[in-house]
Formats: structure tokens, C-alpha cells, sequence
């Protein structure tokens, strides 16, 4: 979509979610109450099909504004599985499926999943909104050959394992599931990983930026030895540092989400992906340290939201490869090409070869 | 109440300059291995007359300003080409940095055409070298509070003062001198100027300054009843402090604010051999994202003044974690190497490497602005002061 015509429609998306997905929503969903509501008005602006070529009745957008739509909602802690639907459908759709309504989610790591005819096997740990979804896309890999998979959650079993930040995780156990639906994938399961992993820094970029304009805001309100505490330079030189975490965060995720844009489905931004997921994971715990730290005690309690953010970024470093996950794949292809292939490879955000 | 966005636009750098980069790699594939320096890696504050007179020949100094002062008329963005490559190839880029990056453009902006006729061709034939005149002993952070006082006589002023920290002014030719040419200490920013100083002026001293590394970078030059004509003072009488800001601008999120030590990096992927233990890879692999970040960052910067905006926070905080980056990195590397260099020649080799590194680190987030003086810039633009 042309760049007005994202931008109006991020708008609407910012103001609907502050709306329609505030605090009570968001500490609901921890207590185990699906928000309903929330979700059939989510569909209704038919957000989970932002990316969905409007042959196959889709918004029609790019990845591009698939990714900034999911910076927008990690900025409000969106608690229902609207990353991991919007990039099921756009795979579905992508491998010629037709999406289905309802939340989606992807079972992708750990994936030593087989396929048998139409029959899945294996498991999945920490599946995002695992009991929630209607169904599981993943991909399997086979002899070369990718194949995209679509299971009912009725069909699998689920164990339920609530993230730390108490949304609805769990491990998901196919033993011979029938699949729903199956084709050759347009993607390898490996790169699935990867725009898994993007998606999560695009919400990682809208959680950081909350986080710092949280901060921000209450050091300014907050009152003490008879003065706002944002007057003090050590509170002052802590939310800077704050900030120079959130920026990092903000500026990987994006040309991440640029490169992967650009250089197309299958393979664009693979190196800026990995750096970016790294990057992103290694700084959350500065970014929620120092949050924190300038909030007191009152950020430490479970009414104020600054949790709803700084939990998320705990839960979501780990979400499909962590720091440690993706920064092995990258030392490891630096270190077999040798330090002569560093920069070269740097400045065109490619890994080393 | 909102705060101002952070934001770093993508930016890729345009065909020609990434046609350029290819001839600079070019250049110094040939040229490097001929140079000897006195740094075994060497960087921006590596002097090399003969390497900046070869790089002034390609016509890649002053390469943004008007032919008819030297310069190629290139965009701000092939320049920034230009710079990291000399980085990232540990080019010995000391004798012309400052005159390049500061001093020529200062001139350009606030200079006199005979200032500027006199002395830009020579800079960007790799002839001519400067100095930065502003800390002095009682004015570091607060360069408002100079004393260094240039009195008006016939002809000219009549300079008493001392600079410290002054790099490179034992072989540079000029020193761009930040002085009080009227009113009181205490008037802080009204009252200064701005002069271009021949370093071999009679009644200037100049001194040297070792650092702990045992270098000798630093000098403290001294004015005596040193005359400097009046042609020589730059810009306005009393313009000192505006000047002095544009010029502390320039670049603050140049990729020498994250590459000044990045041969250790390299040295550290070489030490640990091509199939390095898991671990290893995943602490190589983070330093590696955070230096993408950064260079992600700094573009996206360069990106937004070629566009035509003023990025300050931005600029800000690059250097804030860049130069942060480099402090982490010898430290990092070494105790990685500690535990899983491939040899014991090789670890021998780079903890030598890294010790240096280390010696130099505490210097990274003090020069041209410490971190405390930009979170306290930084902070401004968050609103908080």
C-alpha cells in the first residue's frame, strides 16, 4: 500500500488498540479470559490479512506494512496472536492456501517435525497463544523440499505453559495428526524461523519505545525532595542511556524489516534479520533494567502497565531464537570466512561468505 | 505530554557512492601495504603525510566542497563512503583528519575567500594539516569558560594563553584557536572568536603532552605575546561560540564513533580459527550485530542530513553507544581469547593487541564531547531539562 495509505491505516490501528486494548484487556488474558471482542473487531478491520494479496481477498499490503503494523502493536501489548496470524496467513496465502478465519499461530521451533502423507509428527515447545489458536501453521522440511502444513488445535494436544509474561504459551504434540491443509511452502522452514524471529523485533521496536515514553513521562510527573526527579542528572543520564538502548532496538528492527521487504519473501534481509534479533534480544534486558530502575517501586507493581512491556520484551528475546540462537549462526559463518570477509560483508548486511 | 520519536529511517547509500567504495577499496589494496606507520593497526589519529598526499590525489579530500577551492563537488554521502572505508581498512588517515572533517569546512562556512584560497587547495592536495584549538586547562566540557584572551592591536591581536589536548600540533601546520577577544571570563559565551593559527608563529610554544599508552598525540601549546594578524581571524569578531557549535556538529555519528578499534574485531575472528566453539560464535555474533546496528544507525542519520534535517538526539546517541561499543570490545575479545584463542602464539599475539586496545578505550568516551555531556544533550530532547 502507498505510504498515505499505511500510515492512515496505523493510525486507526494506534487509536483502536488504546481503545480496545487497555489494561484490563491486557491483565484479562493473563487471568485466562480471551478477549473475544477484541479479536472479531481485529478481524473486522481485517488486520490479519494485511498482507494477503487482495486476489485471495486480502488487504493486500506488503510485508513492509505487515511489519510496521506489528511495531504498532507491540507498542500497545496487543494480548492476542495478531504477529503470529498475520504471518500464518500471509504463508498460507503465499503457498496457495486460502486463510482461514480466526487466530492462528506457528509452531516453529524445535521443529523436528515429520510429515507422512498427511500426517504430522512431533513437538513444539513454547508456542505462542498454543491453546487459544484455532490452528498451526508450520513448515516442514523434507528431502530439500518444504511443505507448509495447517493443523486444527483439536487435533494436536496441548500443554499449556504460559509465558513469563502471561500470555496463553504451551508445547503442542503431533502424534500422526492429520493435517487440514498441505502444499509446497513458499518458504524453507528456516526462513519461517527467520520472518518469525523479525516479526518479534518489529513488536520488540514498539514495546521499547513504549517503554522509554513511560519512563519518560512519569520521571516528569514523579515528585520528590520537592522537585520533578526528571530535574536530577542521574535520572536525567539514565533515561538517555535508556534511550540509546531503545534507539538501537528501534534502528536494527527496522532496517531489518527493510531488507527483508526489499530483497523478497524467500530469502531478503537474511544476515539483517539475524543481526537485528540479536541485537534487539541483548539489549531488552538494559531496556527493562533501566525502565525500572527510574520507576521504583511503582513500576514494580502489577497495576502499573510498565510490566505489560518489559515482561513482553523478556518473553519475546527468546521467541524464535534468542540473542545466543542467532549470534552463533552469524559468529559461526564470520568465523569459517575469516576476518578479511568481515567488512565487506558489513557494509552490504550480508553474512560473511 | 508526548515525548519526540526516535527514529531511524532505513537508509541505503546511493549507486555512486557505493560505485566509489569499490575504487577505494581499490586504492587502498595497492596503497596500504607500502605505508609504514608508528601503529601496528592504525585509525584515524594515525598520522601518515604520505598517505594523505596519495588519498589527495584521487581527489577524496574535501571531496564536498567547490572545485574551485580543490574539492569534487561529491555528496556528503560519497564522503561518508569514503571515511568508513578508510576505517574499516585501518588506514592511517591521522595527518588530514581533522583538517578534512572540521577545519576545511569551518573555513568554507565561515572563512574569508582569502583564507579559504590559501588554504583548502593545500588541504585537499593532503598537504596541509590541522589542529583543534579549544580545551583548555580550567575549560574542558565548559569550553565557555576559556581565558585564552587574543587582545586587539594594530594589525592584528596580541595572543596569552594556554591550550591543552591539542593533538597532532607538533606536525600540523595551523591550529584553529578558540579566544576571548572581548569582555570578562565570566561573559561565557559572548565575547569569543575564533582565529587560524600558524603553528610557527613566534611567541607559540608548543609542548608535548604523553598519554598513559605512553603516546605522543596530546601538546600543550602556549601563546606569549604571540601577534596573529588580523586576516587571520575566522568569521565575526564575536561570533567564537556560534561557530565553535557548528563545528562540534559536524558528523557526531560518523563511523569514527564506532570503528576506531575495530581491527579488534578482526584479530579476534583470526585468533579464534574457523570453527570456534559455540559459545565463542555467539559472543563474536553479538558484537558483530551491535556493529551493524550502529552502522544502521549512523546511515540513517546521514541519511536524514542529506535529506536536509538535523538530527541531534539521533547523532547523539550514536556516538553515546558507539563509542560505549568500543570501549566493550577489547574486553570483551580478550577474555574470549583467554579461553579460546586456537594457539597460544595467537593468544600471545592478540592479548598484546588488546592490551593496547585497552589502554586506549578510556579515551573513547571522552574525546569531542564525553558521554555525560551528550545523555545531558540527550536528555534536553527528551524534555526532561
Amino acid at each position: 500500500m502507498d505510504r498515505e495509505t499505511r500510515d492512515m491505516l496505523l493510525e486507526t490501528a494506534g487509536r483502536f488498540f488504546s481503545e480496545r486494548s487497555g489494561k484490563d484487556v491486557v491483565n484479562g488474558v493473563e487471568k485466562g479470559v480471551w478477549p473475544a471482542d477484541l479479536w472479531k473487531e481485529i478481524e473486522e478491520m481485517g488486520l490479519p490479512l494485511i498482507a494477503v494479496p487482495e486476489a485471495q481477498e486480502g488487504v493486500g499490503g506488503t510485508l513492509a506494512d505487515l511489519l510496521a503494523l506489528l511495531r504498532v502493536a507491540g507498542e500497545h501489548a496487543v494480548p492476542v496472536p495478531l504477529a503470529e496470524t498475520t504471518l500464518a496467513n500471509l504463508l498460507v496465502a503465499a503457498s496457495g492456501g486460502k486463510p482461514a478465519s480466526g487466530p492462528s499461530t506457528l509452531a516453529l521451533v524445535g521443529s523436528d517435525l515429520s510429515l507422512q502423507g498427511n500426517r504430522l509428527s512431533g513437538k513444539v515447545m513454547r508456542v505462542p497463544f498454543a491453546s487459544v489458536a484455532d490452528r498451526f501453521v508450520s513448515v516442514v522440511g523434507v528431502g530439500g523440499k518444504s511443505t507448509l502444513v495447517v493443523v486444527a488445535r483439536d487435533e494436536a494436544s496441548v500443554e499449556e505453559t504460559p509465558s513469563h509474561a502471561g500470555e496463553p504459551y504451551g508445547t503442542v504434540v503431533f502424534d500422526n495428526t492429520p493435517v487440514e491443509f498441505s502444499a509446497a511452502s513458499a518458504v524453507s522452514a528456516d526462513r519461517a524461523l527467520e520472518l518469525a524471529a523479525l516479526m518479534r523485533t518489529m513488536q520488540m521496536a514498539g514495546a521499547a519505545d513504549k517503554v522509554l515514553a513511560t519512563a519518560v513521562e512519569y520521571c516528569k510527573q514523579r515528585v520528590q525532595f520537592g522537585r520533578p526527579i526528571s530535574n536530577f542528572q542521574a535520572i536525567q543520564h539514565m533515561l538517555a542511556e535508556l534511550a540509546s538502548c531503545v534507539a538501537a532496538t528501534i534502528a536494527s528492527a527496522e532496517s531489518a524489516s527493510r531488507d527483508a521487504d526489499e530483497g523478497g519473501l524467500e530469502e531478503g534481509g537474511s544476515f539483517s534479520i539475524a543481526a537485528a534479533k540479536t541485537q534487539c534480544s541483548d539489549f531488552a534486558h538494559r531496556i527493562a533494567a533501566l525502565s525500572h530502575q527510574s520507576m521504583g517501586a511503582m513500576g514494580f507493581t502489577h497495576e502499573h502497565i510498565l510490566h505489560h512491556y518489559t515482561r513482553r520484551l523478556w518473553v519475546w528475546r527468546r521467541d524464535f531464537g534468542s540473542e545466543a540462537f542467532w549470534g552463533e549462526k552469524i559468529g559461526q559463518a564470520f568465523a569459517k570466512a575469516g576476518r578479511d570477509a568481515m567488512w565487506p560483508a558489513l557494509t552490504e548486511s550480508r553474512y560473511a561468505a | 505530554m508526548s515525548i519526540p520519536k526516535l527514529e531511524f529511517p532505513p537508509f541505503h547509500l546511493p549507486d555512486e557512492a557505493e560505485a566509489l567504495r569499490g575504487e577505494v577499496r581499490a586504492f587502498l589494496k595497492e596503497t596500504l601495504p607500502g605505508i609504514q606507520t608508528e601503529d601496528r593497526f592504525a585509525s584515524w589519529n594515525t598520522p601518515s603525510p604520505e598517505f594523505s598526499r596519495a588519498l589527495g590525489a584521487k581527489g577524496w579530500l574535501g571531496i564536498t566542497w567547490p572545485k574551485q577551492y580543490g574539492g569534487s563537488e561529491r555528496t556528503f554521502l560519497d564522503r561518508y563512503v569514503v571515511t568508513e572505508e578508510l576505517l574499516g581498512n585501518s588506514a592511517p588517515a591521522g595527518s588530514h583528519w581533522v583538517a578534512d572533517r572540521q577545519s576545511g569546512p569551518l573555513l568554507l562556512k565561515f572563512g574569508s575567500e582569502q583564507q579559504r584560497q590559501a588554504i583548502l587547495p593545500r588541504i585537499t592536495r593532503g598537504e596541509c594539516y590541522f589542529s583543534i584549538g579549544m580545551s583548555e586547562p580550567d575549560s574542558g566540557s565548559d569550553l565557555a569558560s576559556v581565558r585564552t584572551r587574543a587582545e586587539p592591536v594594530p594589525g592584528g591581536f596580541r595572543v596569552n594563553g594556554t591550550k591543552v589536548w591539542t593533538s597532532g600540533a607538533h606536525r600540523n601546520h595551523y591550529c584553529i584557536t578558540l579566544v576571548r577577544t572581548s569582555g570578562q571570563h565570566g561573559d561565557r559565551h559572548k565575547g569569543l572568536s575564533q582565529l587560524l593559527v600558524d603553528l610557527k608563529t613566534p611567541g607559540v610554544t608548543i609542548r608535548p603532552i604523553i598519554n598513559l599508552a605512553g603516546r605522543h598525540d596530546w601538546n600543550e601549546v602556549t601563546f606569549s605575546d604571540a601577534f596573529i594578524p588580523e586576516d587571520c581571524l575566522i568569521g565575526n569578531e564575536g561570533d567564537g561560540w556560534l561557530q565553535v557549535t557548528s563545528e562540534l556538529a559536524f558528523e557526531r555519528s560518523g563511523p569514527e564513533r564506532f570503528m576506531q578499534n575495530v581491527y579488534v574485531l578482526r584479530e579476534l575472528i583470526r585468533v579464534l580459527g574457523r570453527q570456534p566453539a559455540k559459545r565463542a560464535n555467539a559472543i563474536v555474533g553479538r558484537l558483530i550485530a551491535r556493529l551493524w546496528t550502529l552502522r544502521q544507525m549512523s546511515t540513517a542519520v546521514a541519511g536524514m542530513m542529506q535529506g536536509g534535517k538535523s538530527p541531534a538526539i539521533e547523532a547523539s546517541l550514536v556516538k553515546d553507544l558507539g563509542t560505549i561499543y568500543e570501549q566493550d570490545l577489547p574486553e570483551i575479545a580478550r577474555t574470549l581469547a583467554e579461553s579460546d584463542a586456537t594457539t597460544e602464539d595467537d593468544l600471545a599475539d592478540f592479548l598484546d593487541i588488546a592490551q593496547y586496545a585497552t589502554m586506549m578505550a578510556p579515551s573513547y568516551t571522552i574525546q569531542g564531547g564525553t558521554t555525560q555531556v551528550l545523555r545531558g544533550i540527550v536528555a534536553r530532547g527528551l524534555g526532561l531539562r
